[in-house]
């Protein structure tokens, strides 16, 4: 069990001793819960930091976006900057470091263990409040507990707890400089790919209606590419500066700039855009499942992420996340890796 | 005096029918992949929704719609043809009171000093049945802060009151009389221990605890004052520039405008216009490159100073209407009840 103090004081004294500018975390959200992400810079701020099932966010998308901070403001890192991560959140700073998003020794990994649990999916917990308000969130064991006016109430943690995380292959953060809680890996909660099996079972016709529908309901508000640590393109191929302007640049060919997809919320626009997506987070994408928790309109986004990352397990033995130094899917080359698709 | 009526709740999906039958589109809140969503009724309805995850203000300002359609020849003028929206007649069910006061923000947009001919030809066409909040509200709802209340009757045209068997249906407008006449044998007339239920509901609605921006007349002066402030970069360190926050709004109404390409030989495709958000990164970009709102914390400044400031400069009211979407959505957690606050509080 994680004593939240013990990821205070790590914070604390490495920002009171200067190895680290500013160390991201969790901190309680204005409501009590959620809780939200936190990029603390002085050791009296430790305090405020807080673990927790609703500590969903992959944190490593800000030591994307300090990164992409410091690139504008022409700033060099100087000290490293720490990162409290949980075995997903670490999967994905280990791909950001195999694409040389940034050093190893720029970043201080502090790794958190689910510690054979993982965190909470509200909508499956609304079912077992009845109406209640939740306000804090707390890990028991093989339990959630939550704060509610009604007095303190205790849920099974597998029956709330998010589908990514029932299925994690690796709640540990293998790769870390300093490690809380035990390693629980080998637990039983749910089968990897279990929800992407159960779809499956549908035929293709099916599979086909439902994908058209859910793009359908897509709104464009791309929280699934701003919420990945992964989409870190400078310029992304939805977005209409996907022209490189210079002062020479004329109207003619702004006005004539190629538009892979365009603005508008259609059907056909928003699959290219979650196709493209899908196809750049191949090899790449560690499961956080955050795309799928954020979406506004609940369009299982994991489905599409999961099925590039079984394809590439299956006929690559290809795992992202697993090492800094191994090769990366798309950038490598065996004398027996499959051709068959080739024809 | 308006018209108030009472209306058995078996008697609800009598008066959708007769409305669907008399030639309306009928909308009403369904859930459907577990989000509550605006649906086509003609019929059974489901009234115990919390809040749609989209405001109606689709219904007047689709995320997308077409102006004009173009085409040209080679060597021949481009030939343009407008496309005026042909909306057919509507009446939304289970408006929330936020999110009625949303349109009438809308519309004073729409239609204040230019009147938006795709947006009118759509407005004039949509009635809104509200359904006052009875219920303890959800942590992010702070409606009665910024003016409003969960019995608010602004921008709707029926507020209908949840008596627990019936419905007390209050008519706000002339089109809410009409839609209610369209169905007169249906309601029975409000007696006055009905009127005094109402009132007891009203009243209790108005008296159950809020989170509240904290002075929200004093505000547009403290944003003001705090436009240069550091904070900001504070406020939108966990900001991941997403558009969640202002797609979901009753109230966000930037757009932008695309022409789209459909075919070469001749050239032909339409203007259209699309909801655009200032939460993206090219959404001030100029043609140079320049963007005067460049990082994350120039655009929430931005989304905030106009719900708080800008609109009440132009327009004399709060823009924010309190229906907690950006809060309950936002995935970081980002708040704009205390962003205000604590915005005010450091203008001090």
């Amino acid at each position: 069990m994680i004593n939240i103090q013990d990821i205070r004081d790590t914070a604390r004294d490495m920002l009171a001793k200067g190895e680290v500018r500013a160390v991201i975390g969790w901190r309680a959200g204005s409501r009590g819960m959620p809780a939200e992400p936190a990029v603390i810079t002085a050791p009296e701020q430790a305090d405020e930091l807080v673990w927790d099932p609703t500590c969903y966010h992959n944190l490593a998308l800000h030591l994307v976006e300090d990164r992409k901070f410091l690139a504008h403001a022409r700033k060099t890192s100087g000290a490293p900057i720490a990162i409290v991560a949980k075995g997903c959140d670490a999967r994905a700073v280990v791909v950001l470091m195999q694409e040389n998003y940034f050093k190893r020794e720029d970043v201080y990994i502090i790794g958190v263990s689910c510690e054979g649990s993982g965190v909470l999916a509200e909508w499956k917990l609304a079912r077992h409040l009845n109406g209640a308000v939740p306000t804090a969130a707390a890990f028991a064991g093989d339990e959630f507990t939550f704060a509610t006016a009604a007095g303190e109430k205790r849920v099974p943690a597998r029956d709330v707890m998010a589908d990514r995380c029932l299925e994690c292959r690796s709640p540990f953060p293998k790769e870390h400089n300093v490690a809380l809680g035990e390693d629980k890996t080998g637990r039983d909660l749910a089968a990897p790919f279990a929800a992407l099996a159960r779809f499956e079972t549908r035929s293709e016709g099916e599979r086909w209606e439902f994908w058209q529908r859910q793009f359908e309901r897509c709104i464009r508000c791309f929280a699934c590419r701003s919420v990945c640590p992964m989409c870190y393109c400078e310029e992304c191929v939805v977005d209409s500066i996907n022209i490189a302007v210079a002062p020479d640049t004329t109207a003619e060919e702004k006005a004539n700039r190629i538009r892979w997809i365009e603005r508008s919320a259609t059907r056909s626009e928003n699959i290219t855009y979650h196709m493209t997506r899908a196809m750049h987070l191949a090899g790449r994408c560690v499961d956080c499942g955050e795309c799928e928790r954020v979406c506004p309109v609940n369009i299982p986004l994991r489905l599409l992420n999961n099925k590039m990352e079984r394809e590439a397990r299956e006929r690559f033995g290809y795992e992202p996340g697993a090492s800094i130094g191994g090769p990366s899917l798309v950038a490598s080359f065996r004398d027996d890796d499959p051709g068959d698709f080739i024809r | 005096m308006s018209m108030e009526k009472i209306l058995d709740k078996e008697r609800l999906s009598d008066w959708i029918a007769a409305l669907a039958k008399s030639g309306m589109e009928v909308n009403a809140p369904a859930l459907e992949d577990g989000v509550w969503t605006y649906k086509p009724v003609d019929g059974a309805v489901r009234m115990d929704h919390p809040n749609t995850k989209q405001p109606p203000k689709g219904f007047a300002f689709p995320q997308r719609e077409v102006f004009f359609s173009f085409e040209q020849i080679k060597g021949e003028a481009p030939r343009l043809k407008q496309v005026l929206p042909e909306s057919p007649q509507r009446v939304v069910f289970g408006v929330r009171p936020c999110d009625g006061r949303g349109a009438v923000r809308m519309d004073r947009v729409f239609g204040n000093q230019v009147d938006d001919p795709y947006y009118q030809a759509r407005r004039k066409n949509v009635a809104y049945v509200g359904l006052a909040c009875n219920t303890a509200p959800a942590p992010t709802c702070f409606c009665k802060s910024v003016g409003g209340s969960p019995v608010s009757t602004d921008g709707l045209d029926v507020l209908l009151t949840d008596l627990g068997d019936k419905y007390f249906a209050q008519a706000v407008t002339k089109t809410g009389e009409a839609l209610m006449a369209a169905a007169d044998k249906l309601f029975a007339k409000a007696s006055p221990a009905d009127k005094k239920s109402v009132g007891k509901v009203h009243a209790d609605a108005l008296a159950q605890p809020q989170r509240a921006v904290k002075d929200a007349e004093a505000a547009p002066a403290k944003l003001k004052a705090a436009f240069n402030s550091p904070l900001w970069e504070e406020l939108a360190r966990a900001c991941i520039g997403c558009g969640i926050c202002t797609f979901l709004c009753p109230t966000c109404h930037c757009f932008d405008i695309n022409d789209e390409v459909t075919g070469s030989t001749p050239m032909k495709g339409s203007r259209v216009r699309t909801w655009d958000n200032c939460q993206f990164p090219d959404f001030t970009m100029h043609s140079s490159g320049h963007n005067p709102r460049e990082n994350t914390a120039a655009r929430l400044r931005q989304r905030v100073c106009h719900k708080f400031q800008y609109f009440h400069e132009n327009f004399g009211m709060l823009q924010c209407t309190g229906c907690g979407r950006c809060v309950s959505e936002c995935p970081v957690g980002i708040d704009i009840v205390a962003v205000v606050n604590k915005v005010a509080e450091h203008v001090g």
